[in-house]
């Protein structure tokens, strides 16, 4: 665990990132909420799975996922009744079966559907970007031992965008925590 | 006919004590229906009504409509199969005693029906009401589900499984009516109360600035018919023989009770065989 | 490492997940090896078989397209045949991988987690294998896009009211929501086997796959809000769109069609059929792939249970149609049910009872229910009923309705048989090729569930217990 002298991030300049690995869900949550008490805002964990209590510990507010999905389930609500009012009532009306063109019963079915598919756009969409994916290149990849973060290992990475990142105060912060290593990354700009 | 009203029969005694024997023979409940009925007061309404009474079963009328409407042959194999392609047929029950069996007969077309359970099953919308009361069948937008078929309790309407014109020989390509498309594989037809001859009389008796009279149309069926066993015209001419005929105590819709309102109704038949004629009795049907 | 952790934060009992005997390590390891080994001969024999059964699917339908429907033995009045009953029988295969995604995760079934994912892509596979049917029953396949709400030449729109319509919708959505479900489900994972990937190739198909997922926590919440609200919007789909594909049946006119019963009568033997494919494919993978400790005999015996649940309510159903039929006083109706018994088909009304009614009964038993062989036999069993319930409703009620002189019979051709099975084929193909290559199970949703994913987990560590406590201060 050897300290390394980075410079402090200015701005405009490439960002750096404090990556430290620790080996349970325990001691990664631990380190999250003394992150989250000492004020850092811009730091993220790594899990390869998610945590339970993780967003309370890293004082994550609640997802706007839900407010998207509501969103589009009434566009796919409007768009379906608009839709087959215009078509078999409007543009093109035919009698079918005695029953008048537009008719509220039958229109159910196609309704709910489309109200479903929509929303599931929503969330599903509506998730890649709040989560800004894809986004295939990411300079974590640099670290060898970040592969584990899909496996076993659990990670903590401060960036020095943070107000409150200093290379050594944060390093730190991370050991305290019982992190087994600690590494710096710098994303490199081309 | 399975204890089922289809062909509904009296002799002449029961006749005489209860002349809407017809109407009795099957319960009829009321429509209920969360939407309108559907205004058909205006214009032209066509509407047939067939004598069960007049029917011989010749089956005249389905040979005329096949060559009037251009219905193909299918051969022996495929009527075996059951995918003979007649738009009127001729059906045929046996009646009474099994042993020494009467016959009926009962030509049976497209019904037109005003609620028709066809027109609402196609996804496509191949098939739809037109403001004259036709079932009318679209075969270019057909794309042969067969649920319309499927959803019909006449099973009148006819599925082209195979290309049936394919092998057509010259001479029958030559009797062919120019008036009438020839379907192509994979689309559905049906009796259409020749549309062809109503829309020529509908256009003529506009070039002569008058409406059609009734009897000036006549379907190819009712034209061949040596009984005259089928009447067709204007059920909203009050005057017209099918308006009349549908007073008639005699008439009965097939089917009626599943609510479909038919266009096509039938006049029931009536026996009034010799007494010492045994072995039949009016009501085993 | 299992002892003294039981129900530890409301977990239920940890055997019945992954047997208490993995590390997240070994559980990855297992799982993504099945994707990473050279691939055994067995696959090599199943998949030669497969695809052999689908190049018979693409002839017999290359000659239907070039021929026309008459090559099969549909006629009238039986316009349906089965093709129709295939495209039910599929779908209806398919709903059980949704309802053990999505309907057990809303019901905190941990135990769901290790048969999750190969459900779900079963549900995928099997929709695409019911999607066929309907596409190329048509008399004219060229034109199916007349289905879909585009404009065309000729002004017309498509008819709303239409129950085939409405499939269309329900069915397209269905299989939409599912394949998307299934692949945010897999982001995760394909994340590991791009982490663990030792070939170029490897990085980059997976790389490109997990959209760049690098397990961040902020990705995460949104990604577990997502998941969430796909169960939910997934659970009444599951009940709608068979819903509506019994809609086909139950808005006609037809005796035997024309009731009320249709959609949770379908329902039920959607699940009661799917969760039987479910263990016909899991007996067979578990043992090839040596994932008996991940599947195991508690996962047989209780999805053994929900079979033997859903097939009552199909009996019931069965039961509570005769009745009715009797009861209504409407002799087309009553014809239609002691036809069914009684008539030419009854062979293969009394096929649908044995095998749907009486067969699952032998689950009563626990010795019989978990009984693996036992459990193998009775799940196609079980499928094959459900085959011949989609055959009595479609085809007795069609060949025998309202007007004796429509009467017919329906007579399948080799042609019939042969895109049946042909569709198996396709099925089977796909599953191979899942299995292959991509994680059978859910990794990143087991390792959740195992119980050393509780940041409380393990007495005596300090940071545990001081975790704990700062966890009781934050939800004071």
């Amino acid at each position: 665990m050897t300290s390394h002298a980075t410079e402090k991030s200015s701005a405009g300049s490439a960002t750096t990132w404090l990556l430290a690995e620790y080996d349970s869900p325990a001691a990664c949550m631990h380190a999250a909420e003394k992150l989250r008490d000492a004020g850092y805002r811009d730091f993220d964990t790594h899990t390869p799975f998610p945590i339970h209590g993780m967003d309370r510990a890293m004082g994550l507010p609640d997802s706007r996922l839900g407010w998207i999905v509501l969103a589009m389930a009434a566009t796919g609500l409007a768009s379906a009744v608009s839709m087959m009012v215009w078509m078999n009532g409007i543009d093109y009306p035919i009698v079918v079966g005695g029953k008048p063109p537009i008719s509220i019963p039958s229109m159910v079915p196609v309704a709910f559907e489309l109200t479903v598919l929509f929303s599931a756009f929503g969330a599903v969409f509506g998730m890649f970007g709040l989560n800004k994916l894809p986004r295939h290149h990411h300079p974590l990849f640099e670290s060898e031992r970040f592969r584990a973060a899909t496996t076993d290992k659990f990670f903590v990475s401060v960036s020095s965008s943070d107000p409150k990142y200093d290379a050594d105060t944060t390093r730190q912060l991370l050991e305290s925590a019982h992190a087994a290593h600690v590494e710096s990354i710098e994303e490199v700009r081309s | 006919m399975d204890g089922r009203p289809i062909v509904r029969e009296a002799d002449l005694e029961e006749f005489k004590r209860n002349p809407s024997f017809a109407r009795e023979m099957a319960e009829h409940p009321p429509l209920k229906s969360i939407y309108p009925d559907h205004d058909y007061s205006r214009g032209y309404q066509w509407g047939m009504v067939i004598d069960l009474n007049a029917c011989i079963g010749c089956g005249a009328c389905t040979i005329a409509c096949q060559s009037e409407n251009n219905i193909p042959i299918v051969g022996k194999e495929q009527v075996s199969r059951g995918r003979e392609m007649h738009w009127i047929r001729n059906d045929r029950y046996y009646v009474g005693d099994t042993d020494n069996p009467q016959i009926v007969h009962q030509p049976v077309a497209c019904q037109q029906c005003e609620n028709a359970p066809c027109e609402e099953v196609c996804p496509v919308a191949a098939t739809s009401h037109d403001k004259e009361g036709l079932n009318t069948m679209n075969y270019n937008r057909c794309i042969g589900t067969r649920y319309c078929s499927n959803n019909c309790p006449y099973k009148v309407r006819r599925f082209n499984f195979f290309n049936y014109v394919k092998d057509m020989p010259e001479v029958i390509r030559m009797a062919q009516n120019p008036d009438v498309t020839v379907r192509s594989r994979g689309v559905m037809e049906k009796c259409t109360f020749c549309i062809q001859r109503l829309i020529r009389t509908k256009r003529n008796a506009k070039k002569e600035n008058r409406t059609v009279k009734d009897g000036e149309i006549q379907t190819a069926c009712q034209q061949a018919c040596p009984a005259k066993a089928i009447y067709f015209g204007n059920i909203n001419d009050p005057e017209s023989n099918v308006s009349i005929l549908k007073t008639n105590d005699r008439n009965y819709e097939l089917l009626g009770e599943l609510n479909v309102r038919p266009r096509n109704s039938y006049l029931a038949k009536l026996r009034n065989p010799h007494p010492l004629l045994k072995g039949y009795e009016p009501d085993e049907v | 490492m299992a002892n003294g952790t039981e129900n530890i934060a409301g977990y239920s009992n940890p055997e019945h997940v992954a047997g208490g005997k993995f590390s997240f390590r070994s559980l990855t390891d297992k799982i993504s090896g099945i994707t990473e080994r050279k691939t055994p001969p067995v696959w090599f024999v199943a998949f030669g078989a497969a695809s052999s059964l689908l190049l018979v699917l693409l002839g017999s339908i290359g000659y239907l397209v070039w021929e026309g429907v008459g090559i099969w033995g549909l006629n009238n009045p039986v316009g349906w045949g089965w093709a129709i009953i295939n495209f039910v029988w599929w779908v209806g295969i398919g709903h059980a991988g949704t309802l053990i995604s999505a309907v057990l995760f809303l019901f905190r079934q941990k135990w769901r987690t290790s048969i999750n994912r190969a459900a779900e892509a079963m549900t995928i596979f099997a929709v695409i294998c019911a999607l066929l049917f309907p596409g190329i029953h048509v008399g004219r396949v060229w034109h199916a896009y007349y289905m879909f709400p585009l404009p065309s030449q000729m002004g017309i729109w498509p008819n709303f009211k239409s129950p085939l319509l409405w499939d269309v919708f329900a069915v397209g959505t269905y299989f939409t929501v599912s394949t998307l479900f299934w692949y945010v489900g897999l982001i995760p994972d394909l994340a590991t086997l791009r982490d663990r990937a030792t070939s170029r190739v490897r990085q980059l198909v997976y790389g490109f796959l997990s959209l760049g997922w690098l397990g961040s926590n902020r990705h995460w919440q949104n990604y577990e809000r997502a998941y969430m609200i796909l169960a939910a919007l997934s659970t009444p789909l599951v009940l709608s769109v068979h819903s509506v594909v019994s809609f086909d049946f139950a808005t006609s006119v037809e005796p035997g069609w024309h009731t009320t019963i249709f959609p949770p009568y379908f329902v039920a033997g959607a699940i009661f059929s799917g969760f039987a494919m479910v263990l016909t494919l899991m007996l067979i993978v578990r043992v090839v792939f040596g994932l008996t400790e991940l599947i195991t005999l508690k996962h047989i015996e209780l999805m053994n249970k929900i079979i033997l649940v859903t097939g009552m309510l199909v009996g019931y159903a069965y039961a509570m149609e005769f009745f009715i039929a009797w009861y209504s006083g409407n002799p087309y109706e009553r014809y239609v049910f002691i036809n069914r018994a009684t008539g030419p088909y009854a062979w293969a009304y009394w096929t649908m009872i044995s095998c749907n009614v009486i067969s699952p009964q032998l689950f009563w038993w626990k010795k019989l229910r978990t009984n693996i062989p036992l459990t193998f036999v009775i799940s196609i069993v079980v499928n094959i009923g459900m085959w011949f319930e989609r055959f009595v409703i479609i085809v007795t009620s069609l060949h025998r309705d309202f007007l004796p002189s429509s009467w017919g019979y329906f007579r399948p051709t080799v042609v019939d048989v042969a895109t049946y099975m042909g569709s198996i084929g396709l099925f089977m193909t796909l599953f191979l090729l899942f299995i292959r290559w991509v994680p059978s199970i859910a990794m990143a949703e087991i390792k959740g569930v195992l119980p050393e994913a509780d940041p409380h987990y393990g007495h005596g560590d300090e940071h545990a217990h001081a975790a704990v406590g700062v966890a009781a201060k934050a939800e004071a």
